[in-house]
């Protein structure tokens, strides 16, 4: 009981420090006047573990600029079909927004939100130790355009690398870790028995697949941004395309074409996967108390292929959209939201594992927060972020057409894994799809 | 004007000037229904003949090739694909529901209090969200957390994932879909069945008329126009088939399950194609209601004869 109420009581003392923290480093006329004092600002995001939590800390923002916040969380599809619509009429009935990974160039390109320059070249409206540098380059260039204008402020990366929920499986094969393609089939042939699945996987195909196609030497468009001709049916899609299902169909548990990612998570949980390859956040809990797996499961980087590793990268960030009535009050609440006192305090208060700040990845908070049974999945964080900043792969991934060519990809794969066609034959179909799609968007091919 | 013919069918006189007023006290009905169902409408139409997307607010306006998006619809395989999907869903669908709903109904048609008590329980598929309805079927077709996956394993008949089966996943929506309405045509016929009048039933019995000649003959006449328009409901709805497709199967796998609907869907919301899509949702409507008049005039002319 007394530890608990110690516990707590730090945790206070804490928050109070980046309050205070927070108040000191303000201009001195909102210290003392609250000039935002009874602005009402409209917030949303799609359900994520880091707005969930921010929600929890709003009464201390409320509390300390007098801004009422109205915040929610929809699911991610809910969210991104209302905010398209609202931002296409380029409304005001937000004030701060998330821009959604796979829409940054739809978003930006459109002109729905606005660049974020002034506010941080502005000491008035930004203290110098929030510190914008301090967000990881890769994160910072997804949501910057050309001109070097930065339109978002990143709340989290997400990055592809391996889990092996029953490594004892693996090394009673006497296998290891995969850190090819060619080791990943031996090792999934190997576990795939007795009720454990050999290798498991979402059904989010467009974001899996899209890492083994760069492995093999392929990719989704020819050279994006500037040249977007689909790529779906060269000699490398088509191989990696019969890999990657050939390990959902033959090590695979049944239904694995209806899996979500929270399946995923809960058969490595459960015991009944081995080996995945999926983004971190989904693969983390398999360490957890309370999962069979907790003593068996080891983590590795994103395997190479014949042409390189290519983990998928993601991020998201807050934005204002161009309509907001008071940017400037906006921009107050992401500059809190975003502070790196708020950041690390999301990591040990409430076990954030995903942060987008250098300084609060390499502390040993994150460190110790992300050692999972001896394995350092912190370092593996960060290399793998690393690795997607260090090179234009990703690039793929934004292009405004994307989403086309994302739900392209995952009828494409299914039709192969649910053996309706061949590899060659669902890949010729997805591009031949992909080409009428994307002329039909009006881009010149 | 129907009901001035009507009057006058009746053997009422109904001068032009009574028509006017009956007319005049029609009107501001009818400029309230037109507002509330033709204005979007005619606005769906009016989006379909442009390329809008919301990316780029001019292509709201932009009538320069008004047939686009229609000529790109009937040469777009993945549309007529879905038409054929749609097709099968909503023809075993809507005969399963018929089917169902009549025998529960003839079952039903009985004053016991028991039975009375059945009548409830038979509605309650019908009576739930529709989202609740996808998402009970959604953890009865996921074998990880399925009873029925478990107790088929249990006695060593394990079942492959109906809804990731290209060969099933259509029919396992259709078979949710008549789980959760055939309450609706059971419920339909049941009322038609409890005004049928009893003396040329009684009469057919004691001309000795068996079981199945009596509803053959006797009854069917009677619910014919009642199973028609719950035929004709149940048709209509089916063509706006969403919430199962979306939670059981995103159209997959591939495209195996993807109505037109669904098609129209993705078009809009994640393409953002809302002049293609709107061409997509215009053509189903204009489906609708020629199907809907061709269900009618059937239902209609068989009565006649009867």
């Amino acid at each position: 009981m007394s530890s608990v109420t110690s516990r707590n009581r730090r945790r206070v003392l804490k928050g109070a420090a980046a309050l205070g923290a927070y108040a000191l480093s303000a201009s001195p006329a909102r210290s003392a006047a609250k000039p935002f004092e009874g602005v009402e600002l409209n917030v949303s995001c799609w359900s994520a573990p880091f707005p969930k939590l921010l929600q929890t800390y709003l009464p201390e923002f409320e509390k300390l600029t007098g801004i009422k916040v109205n915040y929610d969380t929809p699911g991610f599809l809910i969210y991104n079909q209302r905010v398209d619509l609202e931002l296409s009429t380029r409304g005001s009935s937000y004030d701060v927004l998330n821009i959604t990974f796979i829409y940054v160039d739809r978003w930006l390109r459109a002109g729905w939100f606005a660049p974020l320059n002034d506010f941080l070249k502005d000491p008035a409206a930004t203290p110098k130790d929030f510190d914008i540098d301090d967000f990881l380059p890769a994160t910072r260039k997804i949501m910057s355009d050309k001109q070097g204008n930065l339109y978002g402020i990143p709340w989290t990366c997400d990055i592809s690398m391996a889990a092996a929920g029953r490594y004892d499986l693996v090394t009673q094969a006497g296998l290891a870790m995969p850190t090819t393609f060619d080791e990943i089939e031996k090792v999934a042939a190997a576990t795939n028995k007795n009720g454990v699945a050999g290798f498991l996987g979402d059904n989010r195909h467009g974001w899996n697949f899209p890492p083994y196609l760069q492995g093999f030497g392929g990719n989704v468009f020819r050279k994006p941004p500037d040249d977007l001709m689909p790529m779906l049916d060269t000699r490398e899609a088509i191989a990696a395309a019969d890999f990657y299902c050939h390990l959902l169909r033959d090590y695979g548990p049944n239904g694995v074409l209806s899996y979500s990612y929270d399946q995923v998570t809960a058969a490595l949980k459960q015991g009944r996967g081995n080996y995945v390859t999926e983004g971190h956040i989904f693969l983390m809990p398999a360490a957890d108390p309370d999962s069979k797996e907790a003593k068996t499961v080891r983590y590795s980087p994103f395997p190479r292929g014949p042409a390189g590793q290519f983990p998928g990268f993601a991020t998201h960030a807050w934005g204002i959209p161009v309509g907001a009535k008071n940017k400037r009050a906006s921009w107050e609440f992401i500059k809190w939201a975003m502070s790196k006192e708020m950041m690390m305090r999301a990591v040990t208060e409430k076990g954030y594992s995903s942060p987008s700040r250098r300084s609060v990845v390499q502390s040993p908070e994150f460190k110790k927060r992300l050692t999972l049974n001896d394995n350092d999945v912190a370092d593996i964080y960060l290399k793998g972020i690393e690795t997607a900043g260090g090179s234009d792969y990703m690039a793929y991934r934004i292009v405004h057409v994307f989403p086309q060519v994302d739900t392209l990809i995952g009828q494409a794969m299914e039709r192969i894994v649910s053996k309706q066609m061949s590899a060659a034959d669902s890949m010729r179909q997805a591009q031949a799809s992909a080409i009428a799609d994307l002329k039909k968007a009006g881009v010149k091919l | 004007m129907a009901a001035a013919v009507a009057a006058t069918d009746r053997g009422y006189s109904v001068t032009p000037r009574q028509r006017l007023a009956l007319l005049g006290g029609l009107l501001p009905a009818m400029v309230l229904l037109a507002a509330l169902t033709l204005a979007p409408a005619l606005y769906l139409f009016v989006v379909s003949l442009t390329p809008a997307t919301p990316t780029n607010p001019s292509s709201l306006t932009d009538f320069s090739a008004p047939a686009q998006n229609y000529l790109s619809a009937l040469a777009d395989e993945r549309f007529t694909e879905s038409l054929w999907v749609q097709l099968k869903l909503s023809a075993s669908t809507v005969i399963a529901q018929t089917v169902l709903g009549l025998g529960v109904a003839l079952l039903l048609d009985r004053r016991a209090r028991l039975v009375q008590a059945l009548r409830t329980i038979f509605l309650i598929p019908m009576v739930l969200p529709p989202i609740v309805a996808a998402l009970i079927w959604k953890i009865l077709y996921t074998p990880d957390v399925s009873p029925l996956h478990r107790v088929l394993a249990a006695v060593h008949l394990p079942v492959s994932s109906l809804i990731t089966n290209p060969h099933t996943a259509l029919w396992a929506i259709a078979f949710a879909d008549t789980w959760e309405w055939f309450p609706f045509t059971m419920l339909i016929i049941l009322a038609a069945l409890q005004v049928v009048p009893r003396e040329p039933v009684e009469a057919a019995k004691v001309d000795g008329a068996r079981p199945l000649q009596l509803f053959w003959y006797v009854v069917l006449p009677f619910i014919r126009p009642a199973i028609v328009v719950a035929a004709l409901f149940r048709l209509i709805d089916s063509i706006k088939a969403f919430p199962l497709i979306y939670v059981l199967t995103s159209g997959g796998p591939g495209t195996a399950t993807q109505v037109t609907n669904y098609y129209a869907f993705t078009q809009a919301f994640n393409y953002a194609y809302w002049g293609y899509a709107s061409a997509i949702a215009v053509m189903l409507t204009a489906g609708v209601f020629a199907l809907s008049w061709l269900v009618s005039a059937v239902g209609t002319r068989s009565s006649a004869h009867d």
